[in-house]
C-alpha cells in the first residue's frame, strides 16, 4: 500500500510555467480527483509521475521512495501504471497481447530463458494469459482476446487501456481521462471497476475533465488551472468554490 | 529431382545465405533498431572463416565458431553506444560501420589480399548445410518471436513511450537485437565464405546493405517469414527477369516501389493479417456471435 504523494512539483517548456508549484497527495486505497479546464496542465501532470518529463523543481515520492529522478521505466518497474489520453495500443497485435504486455514488470523468467524457450519462459507466459484472461472476463471482453486490438471500436480500446495498465498490478495508477468520448452508462459500468480497484489498496489518481464523473467517485478532489492548485476538498466544497466556477465558466 | 537440384543449386544456396541475412536485418528492424550494420557482420564473420580456412588450415566448424563470435561481438560492441540513438542516427552510425569494415578489408592487405579478396576457400559447406542453418536460425528466430522479447521489441517499434510505461527498458532490448543481429550475419558470412569458394570485399558494401534492406521491407518485418519471402523473391527475380538484360535493375526497383506502396506492411505480413481476419469472420459465422 503505497501513497503518492507530490511535493511542490514545477515544470516550464520554453520558460512558460506548464505545472507551477503542485502538492498533492493520492493516499492508497481512494480514488483522488484531478480536475481542471482543458489545458490546464492535467496530462503534463501525468507525464511528470510517470517520468516521460523531468521536473524542474520539487519531489515526486511513492510510498516512502523518494522518486523524483527516476526514469519511466524504473517507475513503471516500481508499480506506477498509466493510461493514455489518446489511446496508445498496439494495434497490428491481438488483445490478449496488449494485455499481457502489461505483465512486462513481473517477468522473472529473465532474458536467456526467453531467447532459448526454456520451461521457465513458457510457464510464465502461460500464467500471464491466465490472468489475462481474468482480466477480459471482468471487462466483458473474453470473445475479443484473439482480436487485433486496432480493429476494436473506441470504447472497447479505452478497456483494454486499461486492463493493461490493470495487468501492471499497480500500486499507483493514474487514469488519463479514461472515460472521454463514452456515454453514462459505459463510464458508470468502468466507474464500478476504479472502486474495486481502489478498495484493494491501489492509489488512484483520477485525471478529468467531466466534472460530473469525478464527482461521482472521489472523496477528495484536486483542481488545476493554468498549472496552479486553485482549489481543493470534497467534491461539495470544490463545486461550490468560486474560483472552480470561474475556471471553468470564464469570468 | 536430384537433376533440377544440381541446375539449380547454386541459386537456391543464394537465396539461403540471403535468407540469413534478411534474418539478421529483420531482427534488428523488427525492435526498432535501423541498423544497416548487417553488411558489415557478415563481412566480418566472411572474412574471419575465410583466414582460419586458408591462412591457418583451420577445421571449418572453427570458422564458423569464429564467425558466429566475430558477429556476435561486434554487435555487442557497436550495441554499446548506439543502442541509445534512434532512427536516422542510428542507420548514419552503421552505414559507417559498413564502410570503415569496408576498407579494412581492402587495406589490410597481408590479412584480407586486399581487392581481389580470398580465393580457393575449400567448400565445406554444401546445399544441406544452407538449409540446416537457415531452418536452426529461423526456429531460434521464431522462439524469441513469441517470447516476451519479441513481444518488447514489438512494443518498442510501435510506440517506445508505450514500453517505457511499461517498464521495458529500450536499450537493453536495442542491445540484444544488435547482438542477434551480428551473430546471424557473422554465422551467415561464414557459410557463404566456405560455400562460395571466393570472397572479395565489394560483395559486402553498399549493395548488399540496400538489397538485405529491400528484402525485410518487401517481405515483412514482424513474422519470420518476412525475411524469408523477401530474400526468395529478391533472388529469385533477376533470373526471371533475365530476359530484360539492362532494365532488370529499373524492372527490379519499379517492382518494389509498387509493392513498397500497395503493400506497406510487406508480402508476408500482409497475407498473414488477411488470413487472420479470414480465420476470425469464419469463426464468428460459425458461433453466430456478434461482436461491436
Amino acid at each position: 500500500m503505497k501513497a503518492l504523494t507530490l511535493d511542490n512539483i514545477a515544470r516550464s517548456f520554453g520558460g512558460l510555467p506548464a505545472v507551477d508549484g503542485l502538492s498533492l497527495q493520492a493516499p492508497a486505497g481512494r480514488i483522488t480527483g484531478l480536475i481542471g479546464p482543458n489545458g490546464a496542465g492535467k496530462t503534463t501532470v501525468v507525464n511528470l509521475i510517470t517520468g516521460l518529463l523531468k521536473v524542474g523543481n520539487g519531489r515526486i515520492l511513492v510510498g516512502d521512495d523518494d522518486m523524483t529522478e527516476a526514469d519511466a521505466p524504473t517507475l513503471a518497474r516500481a508499480g506506477v501504471a498509466r493510461t493514455f489520453q489518446n489511446i496508445r495500443l498496439i494495434g497490428d497485435a491481438t488483445v490478449l497481447d496488449n494485455v499481457v504486455a502489461g505483465f512486462h514488470r513481473h517477468e522473472k523468467a529473465g532474458t536467456l530463458a526467453n531467447m532459448l524457450g526454456l520451461p521457465a519462459a513458457h510457464h510464465e507466459r502461460r500464467e500471464f494469459e491466465r490472468k489475462a484472461y481474468a482480466l477480459l472476463d471482468r471487462f466483458g471482453m473474453t470473445a475479443l482476446a484473439r482480436h487485433p486490438a486496432g480493429s476494436l471500436s473506441y470504447g472497447h480500446q479505452r478497456r483494454i487501456e486499461m486492463m493493461r495498465a490493470l495487468a501492471m498490478e499497480p500500486s499507483v495508477l493514474l487514469l488519463d481521462e479514461p472515460v472521454a468520448g463514452m456515454n453514462d452508462a459505459e463510464a458508470y459500468s468502468l466507474a464500478d471497476i476504479f472502486r474495486d480497484v481502489a478498495r484493494q489498496g491501489v492509489a488512484i489518481l483520477l485525471i478529468e475533465h467531466n466534472m460530473r464523473f469525478v464527482m461521482s467517485l472521489c472523496e477528495h478532489i484536486y483542481v488545476l488551472a493554468f498549472g496552479r492548485l486553485i482549489a481543493e476538498g470534497t467534491p461539495d466544497e470544490v463545486a461550490s468554490n468560486p474560483r472552480v466556477i470561474e475556471a471553468y465558466l470564464g469570468s | 529431382m536430384i537433376g533440377f537440384l544440381n541446375s539449380y543449386a547454386p541459386l537456391l544456396e543464394l537465396a539461403l545465405f540471403n535468407a540469413l541475412l534478411a534474418f539478421s536485418q529483420y531482427v534488428v528492424l523488427r525492435a526498432g533498431v535501423f541498423s544497416l550494420g548487417t553488411a558489415a557482420f557478415a563481412a566480418l564473420g566472411a572474412y574471419a572463416a575465410a583466414v582460419l580456412a586458408t591462412k591457418l588450415a583451420m577445421p571449418a566448424w572453427l570458422g564458423l565458431v569464429a564467425s558466429l563470435g566475430i558477429g556476435t561481438l561486434a554487435g555487442a560492441l557497436v550495441a554499446i553506444p548506439l543502442a541509445r540513438l534512434r532512427g536516422v542516427f542510428q542507420a548514419l552510425a552503421t552505414l559507417a560501420l559498413v564502410q570503415i569494415v569496408l576498407s579494412i578489408t581492402l587495406n589490410w592487405v597481408e590479412v584480407t589480399d586486399g581487392a581481389l579478396g580470398i580465393n580457393s576457400i575449400p567448400k565445406t559447406v554444401g546445399l544441406f548445410g544452407m538449409i540446416v542453418a537457415v531452418l536452426a536460425v529461423g526456429y531460434f528466430l521464431a522462439v524469441i518471436g513469441t517470447s516476451s522479447i519479441g513481444r518488447a521489441f514489438d512494443i518498442i517499434r510501435e510506440d517506445e513511450t508505450v514500453a517505457v510505461s511499461l517498464g521495458i527498458s529500450v536499450p537493453k532490448h536495442h542491445m540484444i537485437a544488435f547482438i542477434l543481429s551480428g551473430a546471424i550475419a557473422g554465422l551467415a558470412g561464414g557459410l557463404h565464405a566456405y560455400n562460395s569458394y571466393s570472397i572479395t570485399p565489394n560483395e559486402y558494401g553498399f549493395n548488399m546493405l540496400v538489397m538485405v534492406l529491400a528484402m525485410v521491407v518487401l517481405g515483412g518485418r514482424v513474422s519470420i517469414w518476412g525475411p524469408l519471402v523477401g530474400a526468395v523473391i529478391l533472388t529469385v527475380l533477376p533470373e526471371i527477369l533475365r530476359g530484360f538484360q539492362e532494365y532488370r535493375m529499373v524492372v527490379q526497383g519499379a517492382l518494389l516501389m509498387v509493392s513498397i506502396v500497395f503493400l506497406p506492411r510487406g508480402v508476408a505480413d500482409t497475407t498473414l493479417a488477411a488470413l487472420r481476419r479470414r480465420r476470425i469472420a469464419a469463426a464468428k459465422a460459425k458461433t453466430g456471435t456478434v461482436t461491436a
